[in-house]
């Protein structure tokens, strides 16, 4: 018993300690509050957005952080679920008392967090959450700096409108947030076009064969197929697809899958003149974008991509209204970055609001294509960095 | 008396708790505690007292859940109707899988209940003009401060524990014990043993199908995989249950407690402990600890369950008593 | 027509798999009378061997089943051995101990792999992963083509080992009684330990045939567990040609649903058989093979 109570008596007076100590040394910097997936199924992306901030906030506080204050990141993770998210960002808010929360990748945490954060009145950047949602509930505290999902396809139907002008289509999604509200404005898309859509299928996320499907769509012969799929989905979707034989005009990706450098590894040949929506990929004209990809690389010793961009642009976008507040006070933040309009790495961020989304950042999308194993920005024709294949080759007529 | 004075401090110590304790980052902590020893009751009256192990119970928490988010959405009526509505839903669900399947025995319930959660998540995405997908279904909160929903789940703790206690001391918890023990038997001196599985699972699923509601309404959104997932609420529930101790009255309490403590422990890195350290002794060696920490929660709480299983298959209420002849007969070598 | 006959390709070439990780499954569960919620995350281990011995020493995902197969019966033994059979000396009121147990084991292995691999998908791509061949219209992949003959040689030893051998006899004797097995001599806590370890073997195997045409990640087994349950209890507790058939039907069913009905259906189909199985046809197609 007496060990016990000793033992007792000494970590009461730790954690004690621990409080006294902790507010004072800390109150010189700047607190961002960091909400990612480090853990769970979602991790990988976590981590490369992780690594993205660090990176972004040891350069800023290497140029002597904001009107001389360091910037601390505070990061804690939500393992994919929305209750364990809310749990750490109530922890940011009232343990560490953060003035901005940034992070959020998953639509579920993110939205989760968002009322959180109105409730509270902490600015809350969200970095990657794509659900439409997120910006169209008024919450005068929350921005958004990636385009909600609806708007991935507008430089597919830009181009299909000017170049390839298919009398009919086939979409093929993954059953998630994502999947379903960007395929579902591209199909109001096609339908302003006047292109027949034969078939709109979901399927769930990791499915091992999607035969069965390609092989309905194969006898369909349409002139588009055009799929929301993660990386490991699509790079098996271009291989089943090869295998099928099955040969449209044109394939297309409407979303990150189709363009990081996992799909090409996977899909080896297969992925080879297949187009994709973009949002950012190194090769696109925004200052910085290469520079940062570059940086990565050699820090990280791994690839990074879109979501660390966002991830990168985010920290500085807040550093930025951190430079122009009155103060630093959650309040005066929000009306700094409501005045945003600067340049990142992820292109100009401005938070506009038209239709039903306030405070939202517009950013135009693009198109890519895989020529010969590398990735090509190829519309709109004013930033291509090559011209466009198509219409796609025939499998069995390719070398 | 002195049976319900633990308890009885307990619950007090909850009353108080949310007035002494500001802190909104640990009331949330306790509102998905008390949460969860909900879910645990309930999934502990089917599984512990009538033997019916469900590893579906997301089924009923999702079936609440969605009740209450689609009056919403639909409707623009307060989800907190949905609290009713959500219990109801989920036993109405109960009923037609019970009647079915209750004549399976053993492990072949367990499995069709864990059929019956995959099918009903995924009916829920593909039926996107009813429930929106897997866009899900946003509401706005109710209230901004925590202590409503704080004082409105301990009420409903309260209200399942209750209920659990009175169904379990009465002849109703008999009939449920003897059904665990022996069925044939039960049957034998006249026990009509499906119509007390029956009542066992649609009591159970109503107070889960409550919780799901109740989730609805403080978290705001939902969407298929959150609330029908295997993983997070299912194997959860069943863990809990294990963990605390079957067939008893506070186990559950004890593995929501443990549940929710060990994942916020591990992925707070110990509530910052690690990084107090670090920032202290500039060592590496303790932020390379916190890292690893962090990234081990479910790890952590895999092996506890081995753990427990292993050496206190009764979990730790159940156990108690070998607990405490254990310490007892240590001590005095100490 | 074609689209019919290239759907039904695709269920059966699908379906080889799933035989060999319902036959994992089916063992167990016929000699221990448990169901090993963690069958699909053995062979998830298996896929992680497999990337290994490919990704770091460049050895077929072929030749590594000589390696992953042992490697996995060997966990399968040690599993069993100091995690499952303590289970049985110990008096509890669920019935179901072995079965949690095997739950908090998933999690665990889960959770290491993780540990060791973080998130990241990873994937063995071999010169044959992409290979097909024709026979007239229908395409027909060839790793999945060899994987579904490999399988069907696993599961043809596997009978024959079943009905033929001193040690198969024992370990179906103990399928159907344990007491009079144990009465007649067999050493049945022997047996439980040989069985989980062939059960693991087999889902190693799965798992190294599956790696060239898939990916790896360590939530993947999860999925597969319950595909295992479900052609386990459609082909009957313990039989290996039920497993045969019960996967075949899983897969064919699957392959079936996601053309004519959606491919979002594909898991719903699986759960409806399965819980139609249950109640209408209790002992699955056993009750109709009788082997």
């Amino acid at each position: 018993m007496k060990p016990a109570r000793k033992m007792f008596v000494f970590l009461t007076a730790f954690a004690l300690s621990v409080c006294a100590t902790a507010v004072p040394a800390l109150s010189q910097t700047i607190k961002v509050g960091v909400v990612l997936p480090l853990t769970g199924s979602e991790a990988a992306f976590g981590e490369i957005e992780r690594n993205s901030f660090q990176m972004a906030l040891d350069e800023i506080n290497a140029k002597g952080g904001v009107k001389g204050r360091k910037i601390e990141l505070i990061f804690e993770d939500d393992t994919g679920k929305p209750d364990v998210g809310r749990s750490a960002v109530e922890k940011l808010i009232s343990q560490d008392k953060v003035s901005v929360l940034t992070g959020g990748y998953s639509s579920a945490v993110s939205i989760g967090v968002t009322a959180l954060a109105q409730q509270k009145n902490i600015p809350f950047l969200v970095t990657t959450g794509s659900a439409d949602e997120i910006t169209e509930k008024g919450y005068s505290y929350v921005f958004r700096i990636n385009p909600p999902a609806s708007e991935y396809p507008e430089a597919v139907t830009s181009f299909l409108q000017e170049v390839v002008k298919p009398k009919t289509a086939v979409i093929l999604y993954e059953n998630t947030s994502f999947g379903q509200s960007s395929s579902k404005s591209f199909e109001g898309n096609l339908k302003n076009l006047g292109v027949q859509l034969l078939l709109k299928e979901a399927y769930n996320a990791n499915a091992v064969d999607f035969k069965p499907i390609l092989t309905r769509v194969k006898s369909m012969n349409p002139d588009l197929i055009y799929m929301v799929s993660y990386v490991m989905d699509a790079a098996l979707l271009m291989r089943q697809s090869k295998e099928l034989d099955i040969n449209p005009q044109l394939f297309v990706g409407g979303g990150a899958g189709f363009t990081l450098p996992e799909f090409r590894e996977n899909a080896q040949a297969a992925a080879d003149n297949v187009f994709s929506a973009t949002l950012w990929s190194e090769s696109v004209p925004y200052p910085g974008a290469m520079d940062y990809y570059k940086k990565y690389n050699a820090r990280f010793k791994s690839n990074t991509e879109y979501h660390g961009t966002e991830a990168y642009a985010c920290l500085y976008v807040i550093a930025d209204a951190l430079q122009r507040a009155r103060t630093f006070s959650p309040s005066d933040i929000r009306d700094a970055l409501a005045s945003t309009d600067t340049k990142t790495a992820f292109g100009p961020v401005k938070f506009v609001s038209y239709g039903k989304k306030t405070q939202q950042n517009r950013l135009p999308t693009f198109m890519v294509q895989w020529q010969r194993g590398k990735l090509e920005t190829v519309w709109p024709r004013n930033v291509a960095t090559k011209g466009y294949i198509f219409p796609t080759t025939p499998w069995r007529e390719r070398k | 008396m002195k049976k319900n004075l633990y308890p009885l401090i307990f619950l007090l110590a909850l009353i108080v708790l949310p007035l002494l304790l500001r802190q909104e980052y640990y009331q949330h902590l306790i509102i998905l505690f008390m949460m969860w020893v909900i879910i645990g009751s309930a999934w502990n009256l089917l599984a512990g007292y009538t033997g019916r192990v469900s590893f579906g119970h997301a089924a009923f928490f999702g079936s609440g859940a969605y009740a209450a988010g689609l009056l919403t959405y639909h409707y623009a009526i307060s989800p907190w109707w949905g609290m009713v509505t959500g219990g109801l839903l989920a036993t109405a669900v109960a009923f037609p899988f019970g009647w079915i399947t209750f004549r399976l025995r053993g492990a072949y319930f367990a499995l069709a209940t864990l059929a019956l959660n995959e099918v009903l998540k995924d009916a829920a995405k593909i039926a996107e003009p009813l429930t929106n997908g897997m866009v899900g279904i946003l509401i706005m909160p109710t209230f901004s401060s925590k202590l409503p929903y704080y004082y409105i789940i301990l009420f409903m703790m309260v209200l399942t524990i209750l209920c659990m206690r009175l169904t379990v001391h009465s002849k109703l918890g008999y009939y449920f014990i003897s059904i665990r023990e022996d069925q044939e038997a039960a049957e034998s001196m006249g026990i009509n043993t499906t119509r007390y599985k029956m009542i066992s699972l649609c009591i159970g699923t109503f107070w889960t199908g409550l919780a799901g509601a109740f989730y609805m309404n403080y978290m705001g959104f939902i969407d298929p995989s959150v609330v029908f997932s295997l993983q997070d609420l299912s194997i959860a529930a069943v863990l809990v249950g294990i963990v605390g101790g079957v067939g008893t009255i506070y186990g559950p309490a004890v593995g929501a407690f443990i549940m929710i403590a060990v994942q916020e422990f591990f992925r707070s890195g110990f509530f910052g402990l690690f990084k107090y350290f670090a920032d202290k002794t500039g060592s590496s060696a303790f932020t390379t600890v916190s890292e690893f920490v962090k990234t081990a929660h479910t790890l952590g709480f895999g092996l506890l369950v081995i753990f427990v299983i292993l050496l206190l298959p009764n979990g730790i209420v159940g156990d108690w008593p070998k607990i405490k002849r254990k310490v007892f007969r240590i001590k005095p070598e100490n | 027509m074609d689209v019919f006959w290239q759907t039904l390709v695709a269920g059966i070439l699908k379906g080889g798999l799933y035989a060999l990780i319902g036959i994992g499954m089916t063992l167990i569960m016929g000699v221990m009378g448990i169901i090993n919620l963690a069958q699909g995350q053995l062979m998830m281990v298996s896929m992680y061997i497999t990337y290994v011995l490919f990704s770091a020493l460049r050895i077929d995902p072929y030749l590594s089943l000589a390696i992953a197969m042992p490697a996995l019966f060997l966990l399968g033994v040690l599993i069993q051995k100091y995690f499952l059979n303590p289970l049985l000396k110990v008096d509890t009121i669920l019935p179901h101990n072995q079965v949690l147990m095997t739950v908090g084991i998933g999690m665990v292995l889960t959770e290491v792999i993780r540990f060791i691999f973080k998130s990241d998908y990873r994937s063995v791509s071999t010169t044959y992963s992409n290979k097909t061949f024709f026979l007239g219209h229908i395409s027909f992949s060839v790793a999945l083509t060899v994987a579904f003959g490999i399988a069907v040689m696993f599961t043809l030893g596997m009978f024959l080992f079943l009905m033929k051998t001193d040690l198969g006899r024992s370990i179906r004797a103990t399928a159907q009684d344990k007491e009079a097995a144990t009465l007649m001599g067999v050493n049945t806590g022997r047996i439980t330990v040989i069985t989980f370890g062939l059960g693991s073997a087999l889902a190693a195997c799965a798992g190294t045939l599956l790696a060239p045409v898939f990916y790896i990640f360590p939530d993947i087994g999860g999925p597969f567990t319950s595909k295992a349950f479900v052609i386990t209890i459609l082909g009957g507790l313990g039989s290996t040609v039920g497993a045969i058939f019960g996967g075949l039907t899983l897969g064919i069913a699957e392959s079936v649903g996601s053309t004519y009905l959606g491919m979002d259906y594909e898991n719903i189909i699986g759960m409806i058989i399965f819980v139609g199985v249950l109640v209408f046809l209790p002992s699955g197609f056993k009750r109709l093979t009788k082997v």
